[in-house]
């Protein structure tokens, strides 16, 4: 089986410096991959330039045997790559509900048929399911800009799945979130991924939540990947001790 | 509120047969003006694309309807001339806001303005400059006549109808939550599969277009057009209605553009010559206390 999301020789350069450094890994269908490395080792970068958020200075990204390297993120969207970002993203005046229709809304039908069709673009069951997925019911009419951090960070990871994407790539999903919603957050990532056979890219800090939650784990370090295997080779390599604490 | 959006259209329509010729002439222009902030605030209170441009897109729309109708074209014609026009050139305009934001974009679009305006003032085989284009027609339709100030009013106050109803569905539709996503994070909102690019080209173009309207019935209402009608003093004073009646409300452009047609007109009874002091006193005050204008301020008040 060919693998969903291909990286080879990724390279990003910020004036003379290489923040991402001839990166090469493969990603299978159904896998969640965690990405960890210590502040600064070029993972959002990394995200960002498989994304199309910036452009790569060396190296290609293919999604299903097909090169994307260029391609803008609305375009990525449209061919079921899903993703959040680092730092919380929702749209604080539009309503829980609208931001999850919004999330899904461009894949509908044409856009002129979007102008002239349906207010919720045919999309309201989808998003009141997910409200109920995600656990927001009570807050489906709320703007998303009156929630607490913890919600709206909910609301940005279940945006990410509106499209029914097949990669989504979770930027420092439990940054801020507190152990109860967390528990809840890896539970509904699971069950998505085992549901619809989705598959993941993590980047995290919260080792806990990484190791409880990914299948194989990558570890960046200065642009490079240092290390790969399983949470527990991961946990037991010298080079990655090595890596976060320094020596 | 909503009893008051009611209660606007009744208003409306009772208002001239309680005035005289000139306050007719004067609601006349807050229904085009009104027109015309509308456009602009699809483009800058929805889409958040800022435009120092409005005028000069009621210049394009007067100047059709003024060419066209002066020679014995119907101003239907010139109503599809001018969206066409202010459409393309919007569309146009909308280029730079893809790579400048912000002030530099209110540059790019002041030097637009600028552009338009020496175009009206020099090119004088096509505009006739600065001697204006006088005694343009009110039309004819389908037998009814508007050129008296209450007929031509009510169709005024027909296109606003029109134009609202279009814009109310427009804001409420799919395009318009893509316009605000644009606005509030375009760059999560491309990663949501919207195309920022095209919207934000659609968002100017949309709104050049309704202002492209104003600019076809400013023409006849006033029946002489001259540049400096359109130069970057109404743009500035559009964008004054946006601000102040509320940036991103349905309503906003409505009470904006009363504040500024209607309010220096009824502060000048009485105010010895000092309206204009006092009427720049209560807008900066306003401005200062809530940027997100009068709507901003009502929103606030009645949450409490």
């Amino acid at each position: 089986m060919s693998p969903v999301l291909e990286v080879r020789g990724l390279a990003k350069d910020f004036g003379g410096i290489r923040a991402v450094d001839g990166v090469s890994f493969d990603v299978r269908e159904g896998e969640i991959l965690g990405l960890i490395g210590p502040n600064g080792s070029g993972k959002s970068t990394l995200f960002n330039c498989i994304l199309g958020q910036l452009a790569p200075s060396a190296g290609e990204v293919r999604i299903d045997g097909r090169a994307i390297t260029g391609k803008r993120p609305c375009q990525l969207n449209r061919l079921g790559v899903g993703r959040t970002f680092q730092l919380l993203q929702v749209f604080p005046q539009l309503t829980v509900r609208e931001n999850l229709i919004l999330a899904g809304q461009e894949h509908q039908a044409s856009m002129w048929s979007r102008l002239v069709g349906r207010r919720d673009a045919g999309l309201g069951p989808a998003a009141d399911r997910m409200i109920e997925f995600f656990r927001l019911a009570q807050l489906a009419e709320e703007k998303a800009g009156a929630l607490s951090y913890g919600q709206q960070k909910l609301l940005d990871v279940a945006m990410a799945f509106m499209a029914g994407p097949r990669l989504v790539l979770l930027d420092e999903p439990a940054g801020g979130v507190n152990p109860t919603m967390l528990a809840g957050l890896r539970e509904r990532l699971r069950e998505i991924n085992a549901a619809q056979r989705a598959t993941f890219v993590v980047i995290e800090h919260n080792m806990e939540f990484v190791m409880a939650l990914c299948t194989r784990i990558l570890v960046l370090a200065e642009g490079r990947i240092i290390a790969g295997g399983t949470p527990s080779e991961i946990r037991a390599n010298p080079a990655v001790v090595e890596a976060y604490l320094g020596g | 509120m909503k009893k008051l959006a009611l209660l606007l259209p009744v208003a409306l329509i009772a208002a001239p047969f309680f005035l005289k010729p000139y306050g007719i002439y004067l609601l006349s222009l807050w229904v085009v003006m009104t027109i015309a902030a509308i456009g602009l605030n699809l483009t800058l209170g929805y889409a958040g694309q800022i435009s120092l441009a409005q005028g000069s897109f009621v210049g394009i729309g007067a100047y059709a309807a003024a060419l066209l109708t002066s020679t014995g074209w119907p101003l239907w014609l010139a109503f599809l001339l001018a969206i066409a026009l202010s459409l393309a050139i919007g569309w146009v305009l909308g280029y730079p806001a893809l790579r400048v934001q912000h002030h530099y974009l209110a540059f790019v679009t002041l030097a637009f303005a600028t552009l338009v305006f020496l175009v009206l003032r020099n090119e004088e085989w096509l505009t006739k400059g600065v001697y204006g284009i006088t005694g343009i027609p009110r039309p004819t339709l389908f037998g009814w006549s508007t050129k008296g100030p209450i007929a031509f009013y009510f169709f005024c106050l027909g296109v606003l109808a029109l134009v609202s109803a279009g814009t109310w569905w427009l804001v409420r539709s799919p395009w318009g939550r893509a316009f605000t996503a644009l606005r509030e994070n375009a760059t999560r909102a491309d990663s949501l599969g919207v195309d920022t690019r095209r919207y934000t080209l659609m968002a100017f173009a949309i709104g050049s277009a309704l202002g492209g309207i104003a600019g076809v019935l400013y023409a006849p209402l006033i029946q002489f057009i001259e540049p400096n009608a359109f130069n970057l003093n109404l743009s500035l004073n559009l964008l004054l209605m946006v601000m102040v009646g509320g940036s991103g409300y349905f309503l906003g452009p409505f009470l904006g553009a009363a504040v500024s047609v209607l309010l220096p007109e009824w502060m000048r009874f009485g105010s010895e010559g000092l309206y204009l002091i006092f009427y720049g006193a209560a807008v900066m005050v306003l401005m200062a206390l809530c940027p997100s204008g009068l709507l901003g301020l009502a929103e606030r008040v009645f949450r409490r």
